[in-house]
Parts: structure tokens; C-alpha cells; sequence
């Protein structure tokens, strides 16, 4: 494996953080296995997002606008990057460990025959030998992996665990050809937006999720999302506060959920069990607002604030709000 | 319709688990195994499905377990299912994502099957990965992440959750669709389910029935587990009591500050 290759997520040309973190990381595993870094952008709105990644130092940028990636489900993209790695040969594609990313990487390996490794937080090669560092187990294990007997190697990589760094971006730009003889069956319908997550919770830079403690599906919104908001981050929350019907499950943090590692996560009236630590325990800071000072999250909080959390959330929004506004 | 179901059976998730540093092992607690949770929500979601389509649709659990997994395969067919196949052999041992894929979906084919559903993670590994690689290896479409799914005349759509709500997505059978908990809270087996599981078939199908002639498990994994170690423990941080909101506030973010998060 020597060429690298990332899937720059995106709707409508907007894309997350986590894409600059794959571009960086393409460019040290490319220097690294004597290859190139190559970006593949897909679908309505792909060729602003080459605008975007044209200042990461990427070798080349791969686009095609085809109208079949945004009507049709998965297919269309996995046919292309799984075209755009058999004309390149063998190499290593970097895939954002989301629900989306995760969809790809299953088919493209089934595809290359690849080896996989999953929620990747720490790529080292040594020798051509590439070793892929991720937590398992909700995080009780950090297990490393290398690939055997495949030419190709798919890695999900998770968000916020490598740096960004925007520079020397000189990217040639390629139009992707249409992969020839497909049909696709699984037909996108309709697109409801819901309001809910519009930074993807496991992408944010910091998450402010709230439990038991809120009382009520309200504090989200009038509470949470100010906070969120200031901290340009996301609402999550914990299975109890799913389960109430509070917010939907898509904001559930935790086992059966989702696993976040923002530089910050702020905990409101969350106990912190273990179905919950495993979602949050690899965040930067953690920080907990809790009534009783005897919660399990008090054990592995980096600080705990006892009191009201009524009381405190909405002067911590104003504090960041002041100091953002000062900083702008 | 012939219903599918994928049954991983994991450490339960409720339990503590800690990696021995010295011999890199899982250390569990007293702890069982357990269906993999996400997998209940596949099943409930299958019945839910029986439910509305009625008697004459079938749901059979295909699982790749190890042998002792028996009991764990019956509280599916307690929850409803109503027979179940175990895919058992040290031959299976060590299998990643690729080959996993592969077994499974040549003993569904094996098994025939309309529909498969799979539940989006596992518990334990969590690549997530194996429903799209089932669909890829079946050859049939692979809808996935749905919080409802419907079968009517013969065609598929599900609502596919999605990070700024959700889509709706239609596709013909045969196929695979992969579900979130947006299904619905998977259903306690009832005394009478318990009882009738007794008696349901669970058949049992190794490496050579399977009529998987190449290699398997370590053999032919395109991934090699190098080392497994325990994370690195987070210290209890400080614990401090506010009087008032502004206290509170003014705590935490002197501490953001501190550690030059605003």
C-alpha cells in the first residue's frame, strides 16, 4: 500500500472538521509510504468543497458532480472511490468513522477484498508497515492492527483525533469518470431535515449533553443549545434523557449510541454511568454540572461542578458569549 | 417473506471490563455474554415487521458464535424468532470485518432469505461495518441506519436516520437493512415466549457445511491484532461545591481558560 486516498464527506459542499484532519494525516502517511495524497469529492456541491480542500496539502483532488450520488443510496459513491483506488493501486483510504463513512468503508472493502480497521485515533508506519492504533470495547481496550494478505487497507478514522494544519495545498484537480454499466435500485425519496444536530455530534469540538437532571425536553433548547452554540458545538445527550422522548436518539451518547471525543464535553445532570462513560471517556476535558457531589462522573470529571445546574448554565453562556465577542 | 436476523453475541455491556496489562486479556468481572444490544433493536424490528405482514412471514436468527453461545441464541427465539442457525467452529476464530461478511452471508444464502437485518454496530468490536459488506458479498441492496422499516407489495423503504434528521429511501427485496434504535425498544421475551423457545430449532453449521472451501479465520484475515492494552485511566479531577449560578459559572470558566478552551 503506498497511495492514500480520503473520502471528503460532505453535503452540499459543506463539509466537517474531520475532512482537514484526514487531509493532514493523507499528507505524513503519503510522505511516509512514498505515495501521494489524493482527496475524492462527491456529489452535488463538490466542486466548492475543492475550493475548501485545495489548501491542505493534498497531491490531488478527485470530483465529480454526477447527479446519481445525491438520488441514489451509497452506491454511486462506493463505485467511485472503489474505481479511483483500482486506477491508483494499492493504497490506504481514510473514511470518517460517521454513520455515513462507516456505510462506505463496509462496501469498499467487500469490494478491494481490503483489510478494515475501524474507529482509528492513531496511524504509525514503520517500514511500509502500517500500524492502526483504535479504542474497543467502549474504550476499556486500545487494540493496534496492521493489514495481511490485501492489497488495499479501508480506515475509519475517528473525528477529533488528529490535528489539522492548513498549509502547502498545490492540488492538481481531476474530474472523475463515470464508472460504466451501473444501475442503482435504492432510490433517496425524500430529504426531512429534523433541526436536530446540525454540526454532527461526533464531529463537533464540543459537546454540551445533558441528562436525568434536565427534567424535560425545554432545557435542550432554552439551556443546552445557547451554551452549544457559544462553544460552536453540538447538544448530546444520555440514554435516560432518549429514552423520556426529551430529544431523539440520534443525540444519545454512550452504548447504543454514539461515541464522541471533543476537545471539551460538558456533562448537565448527567451521572456519568458506564453505558454513558463509554461514549464520552476519551474527550479532551470533561467537565459535569451535578446536584450531588457523589455521581459517578465525579471520578473521571476532570472537574465537577456541584450546584444548581439551572442556576449555572445560563451565566457559563454568557461568560463564553462575552469572551468570544471580546475575542471577535 | 423470509426474515433474516444477524445475532452477535457480546460481553454484556453493563459489565466492567478491564484489560489485564500483563496478559493483554479481557478481564471480566463475573460478567455474561450477552446479544449484542444493537442486534435487539434488528430483531424488534423484524417482529414488528411479522407483526404487520403476518403468520406467513418466518424470521430466523443467523449467528456466528461460539458453541457454549446456545442459551444466549435461545433468548432470541424467545423474544419471537422462530428458529435459529449457529455458525460454530474454531475455523471462525479471529475473523475480521472480511471474513465475518463473508460467512454470514453465505450461510443466509444458504438459508434463503427476503429481507436481512442487521443491527448497525457491535457492542465489542464496533466496526460498524459489517452490514454494508453483507450487502456488498449478498449482492443485494443494503439500506441502512433505517428507524422504521416497511414492507408493502413486495418493495422496501425505510426511514434512514441521518445527522440532520432522516431520509426516505425505497429499494426492491431481496435486501439488507441495517437499523438504529430509532425502531423502538426491543421487547422482553414473555414467560410463554421462554417456554416455546424450548422447543424451536437452533441448527448448528460448521466451516465444511457451509461449503466455504478456502481458508478462514486467521488464515485469511486481511487484519492482524498486533496488541491490545488498557487505556490510559483518567485521574478524578476536582470537585467543587458553588453556592450560586454565578459561582458555578464563574468556577467552570476560569477553568476553560485555564486549559485554553475559550
Amino acid at each position: 500500500m503506498q497511495q492514500v486516498i480520503i473520502f471528503a464527506e460532505h453535503q452540499g459542499g459543506h463539509t466537517r472538521k474531520v475532512t482537514y484532519e484526514l487531509a493532514t494525516e493523507a499528507r505524513r502517511l503519503a510522505d511516509s509510504l512514498g505515495g501521494k495524497a489524493h482527496a475524492v469529492a462527491l456529489g452535488g456541491g463538490a466542486a466548492s468543497l475543492v475550493e475548501q480542500l485545495k489548501r491542505y496539502p493534498l497531491d490531488v483532488i478527485h470530483v465529480s458532480e454526477d447527479p446519481d450520488v445525491d438520488k441514489f443510496l451509497i452506491d454511486p459513491v462506493v463505485d467511485y472511490v472503489e474505481a479511483l483506488a483500482r486506477s491508483l493501486g494499492p493504497s490506504i483510504v481514510l473514511i470518517p468513522n460517521t454513520m455515513y463513512g462507516r456505510d462506505v468503508a463496509g462496501r469498499l472493502a467487500a469490494r478491494l477484498g481490503a483489510g478494515l480497521t475501524s474507529d482509528v485515533t492513531d496511524i504509525k508506519v514503520e517500514n511500509g508497515k502500517i500500524d492502526c492504533i483504535s479504542p474497543k470495547l467502549g474504550g476499556a481496550a486500545i487494540t493496534a492492527c496492521t493489514f495481511k494478505n490485501a492489497e488495499y487497507g479501508v480506515v475509519t478514522v475517528r473525528p477529533n483525533a488528529f490535528s489539522v494544519e492548513a498549509s502547502g495545498g498545490a492540488a492538481e484537480v481531476r474530474q472523475l469518470e463515470k464508472p460504466a454499466g451501473k444501475t442503482y435500485r435504492m432510490v433517496i425519496e425524500e430529504d426531512v431535515e429534523e433541526g436536530t444536530g446540525e454540526l454532527g455530534l461526533e464531529e463537533a469540538p464540543a459537546v454540551v449533553a445533558g441528562g436525568r437532571g434536565l427534567g424535560g425536553p425545554e432545557p435542550f433548547q432554552t439551556l443546552l443549545k445557547p451554551l452549544a452554540d457559544a462553544l460552536a458545538g453540538a447538544v448530546g445527550a444520555s440514554r435516560a434523557a432518549a429514552d423520556a422522548g426529551w430529544v431523539p436518539y440520534s443525540l444519545q451518547i454512550g452504548q447504543t449510541g454514539k461515541t464522541v471525543s471533543p476537545p471539551l464535553y460538558i456533562a448537565v445532570g448527567i451521572s456519568g454511568a458506564i453505558q454513558h462513560k463509554v461514549g464520552m471517556r476519551s474527550a479532551g476535558t470533561i467537565v459535569a454540572i451535578n446536584k450531588d457531589g457523589g455521581v459517578p462522573i465525579g471520578e473521571f470529571a476532570d472537574l465537577l461542578v456541584v450546584g444548581d445546574l439551572f442556576a449555572i448554565v445560563p451565566e457559563l453562556t454568557k461568560l463564553v458569549q462575552a469572551a468570544r465577542a471580546a475575542h471577535a | 417473506m423470509k426474515i433474516v436476523v444477524t445475532v452477535k453475541v457480546v460481553p454484556d455491556p453493563n459489565s466492567t471490563k478491564r484489560i489485564d496489562p500483563n496478559t493483554k486479556r479481557l478481564v471480566r468481572s463475573g460478567a455474561d455474554n450477552v446479544i449484542n444490544p444493537y442486534d435487539e433493536y434488528a430483531l424488534e424490528a423484524a417482529l414488528q415487521l411479522k407483526e404487520k405482514l403476518g403468520a406467513d412471514t418466518t424470521i430466523s436468527v443467523v449467528s456466528m458464535v461460539p458453541e457454549n453461545s446456545k442459551e444466549v441464541v435461545r433468548k432470541a427465539l424467545a423474544m419471537g424468532a422462530d428458529d435459529a442457525v449457529m455458525l460454530s467452529d474454531s475455523a471462525f476464530e479471529a475473523s475480521d470485518v472480511w471474513d465475518t461478511a463473508r460467512v454470514l452471508a453465505e450461510a443466509i444464502r444458504k438459508h434463503g432469505f427476503d429481507l436481512v437485518i442487521c443491527g448497525g454496530l457491535s457492542d465489542d468490536g464496533s466496526t460498524g461495518a459489517v452490514p454494508g459488506a453483507l450487502a456488498e458479498h449478498l449482492g443485494v441492496p443494503g439500506l441502512t441506519n433505517a428507524k422504521r422499516v416497511d414492507v408493502t407489495d413486495g418493495k422496501l423503504k425505510i426511514q434512514r436516520e441521518t445527522d440532520s434528521g432522516y431520509q426516505v429511501v425505497s429499494g426492491p427485496l431481496p435486501a439488507m437493512v441495517s437499523v438504529t434504535m430509532g425502531v423502538g425498544e426491543p421487547r422482553y421475551p414473555s414467560l410463554k415466549g421462554i417456554m416455546g423457545a424450548k422447543k424451536k430449532t437452533i441448527a448448528m453449521s460448521s466451516h465444511a457445511e457451509l461449503g466455504v472451501t478456502d481458508a478462514l479465520g486467521a488464515g485469511s484475515a486481511k487484519t492482524e491484532l498486533l496488541d491490545v492494552k488498557p487505556p490510559p485511566e483518567r485521574a478524578k479531577g476536582q470537585v467543587v461545591t458553588a453556592t450560586d449560578g454565578a459561582e458555578g459559572a464563574k468556577i467552570i470558566f476560569d477553568f476553560l481558560q485555564q486549559k485554553k478552551l475559550v
